[in-house]
């Protein structure tokens, strides 16, 4: 009993702000926030992966996007840590890193806490019967709100710090860039999160080794010609 | 046993101490005006080359990936040739526009010695592979999955360019903090608390002398564009055999232009 409590109470402080959770001693560590992170993501992921029914070896599917979205997040992380720890210790902001990776970590908890928020309304979508294509677009768009809202916690994290050092506006741009790009790249390599239900359910796409940007070029391109189907 | 295991021990000691040199280099402890003044940029070239040369030569290994994956390319080969070209397009660039940077130094009365540009070199160096380095884990993952030859190319052109901005202003300001520290004004030593990129007040040196500075640093990022496409292939084209060098045609602009053409055709 005490365990869903307490996860509440953090999630709360967490959606609250940091600095309110730190005066009232309920700031997360570095690996609660991961475990929340990964909690959140599963939740999300697996909700993701009903699209196709539960029905025979589609449980799978439920098991492998809830692996997948924690994944997804946590890789997309690690790639782009290292160069920005390079380029905040060029500008003269290394002692301000561990709470640059905090505010980055505390962000990253937050999205996986707002897709869990918005995962009834996915199912919800998934249960008035809409079509694949439509379904992976909903997805896109719930993925669209969540880093929205996590947009805002990381400017909340980050505003003491660019009240320190003005460099740290920049570096927040430096951030979105990168972590965006590489989680594009990242989510395309990773599908499928959806699962189509006339496909089999598979943890990796045999024609998943491609370029999410090559790829969507091309679908624009078609689009733009007059030739999507 | 005990010797080699000794002796093993003593030299990763000894590699590690010189990343951490390195790393004292960008957060700009060494950059300080009033240690310029003192001391000069007290860094070693030596140990300095060896950090560049293996971050060089993992960025190599991030770029060559591309290759291994290709049914037809040129295969792991490029993998050992990206290593091995990754470093030497720096030194040979390094080489190139060594004298001109020193000349022009001497000319616009800087009192920076040869040894003092040879250092200030190499250390931008260091800034320049250590950003691209850095940003190696995210070449590495689309060198893995992507098929589009045209995006790697300017994928690699866009990382090498951050990289090389982030070298070049470490030059730039660099230089002018060690013109400040050498020059006989004495100034409120602003640039002892900053990062190594950033500015510092400069009513001392003539606007002329930056735009020798600037000129130069132009010279310096063409002649490397250019050394790089000298030295190609650096990714692999997946359609032709491994080669260490491609025929000597066209150029490093013209290719990106044609690159970009590719990809969105």
């Amino acid at each position: 009993m005490a365990m869903p409590v307490e996860l509440f109470r953090r999630t709360d402080a967490l959606l609250r702000g940091e600095a309110e959770a730190v005066e009232s001693g309920r700031a997360s560590s570095m690996a609660a926030l991961a475990l929340m992170i990964a909690g959140f993501g599963m939740w999300y992921g697996g909700v993701m992966g009903t699209f196709g029914g539960l029905a025979g070896d589609r449980p799978w599917q439920l098991l492998y996007s809830a692996v997948k979205v924690p994944i997804l997040i946590m890789l997309t992380f690690a790639m782009s840590v290292p160069s920005f720890y390079v380029v905040n210790t060029l500008l003269g902001l290394r002692n301000d890193f561990p709470r640059v990776l905090r505010a980055l970590l505390t962000t990253q908890a937050g999205l996986t806490v707002i897709l869990a928020s918005l995962s009834p309304l996915t199912a919800f979508w998934y249960a008035s019967g809409p079509p694949y294509q439509v379904a992976i677009l909903f997805n896109g768009a719930m993925f669209a709100v969540a880093s929205l809202g996590a947009q805002a916690i990381l400017r909340r994290e980050y505003g003491p710090l660019i009240r320190k050092d003005g460099t740290h506006r920049w570096m927040l741009v430096v951030w979105v860039v990168l972590y965006i790009f590489v989680g594009i790249q990242m989510g395309w390599v990773l599908r499928p999160f959806v699962g189509s239900p006339i496909r089999p359910v598979q943890f990796f796409r045999e024609d998943s080794w491609s370029n999410a940007y090559e790829f969507v070029l091309r679908l624009t391109w078609d689009v733009v010609m007059g030739r999507g189907s | 046993m005990s010797v080699s295991e000794g002796g093993w021990k003593g030299e990763r000691r000894g590699l590690l101490g010189w990343f951490g040199e390195l790393d004292r280099l960008l957060t700009g402890e060494y950059t300080g005006v009033s240690l310029l003044r003192e001391r000069g940029l007290g860094i070693s070239p030596w140990r300095l080359s060896a950090c560049i040369v293996i971050l060089g030569m993992s960025y190599g290994i991030c770029m060559g990936l591309f290759s291994v994956f290709g049914e037809k390319g040129p295969g792991a080969m490029q993998v050992v040739a990206s290593m091995v070209k990754v470093p030497l397009v720096f030194y040979l660039t390094l080489i190139v526009t060594l004298p001109s940077l020193y000349v022009f130094n001497a000319l616009v009365g800087s009192r920076i010695s040869f040894v003092g540009v040879v250092r200030l070199l190499v250390a931008s160096l260091g800034v320049n592979v250590t950003v691209l380095a850095s940003l190696g884990p995210i070449v590495a993952f689309f060198s893995v999955c992507t098929t589009s030859y045209p995006f790697m190319k300017l994928l690699n052109v866009a990382v090498f360019a951050v990289a090389g901005a982030f070298g070049l202003r470490f030059l730039f300001q660099t230089l002018h903090r060690m013109n400040l520290a050498a020059g006989p004004w004495p100034t409120a030593e602003a640039g002892d608390e900053a990062g190594p990129l950033q500015p510092v007040p400069d009513r001392s040196v003539a606007s002329h002398v930056r735009l020798v500075f600037r000129l130069w640093m132009i010279v310096f990022g063409l002649v490397g564009a250019q050394m790089g496409w000298i030295l190609r292939p650096f990714i692999g084209d997946p359609s032709l055999p491994f080669a260490w060098f491609r025929h000597r045609e066209s150029n490093f602009f013209l290719a990106v232009l044609q690159a970009l053409q590719n990809l969105f055709s």
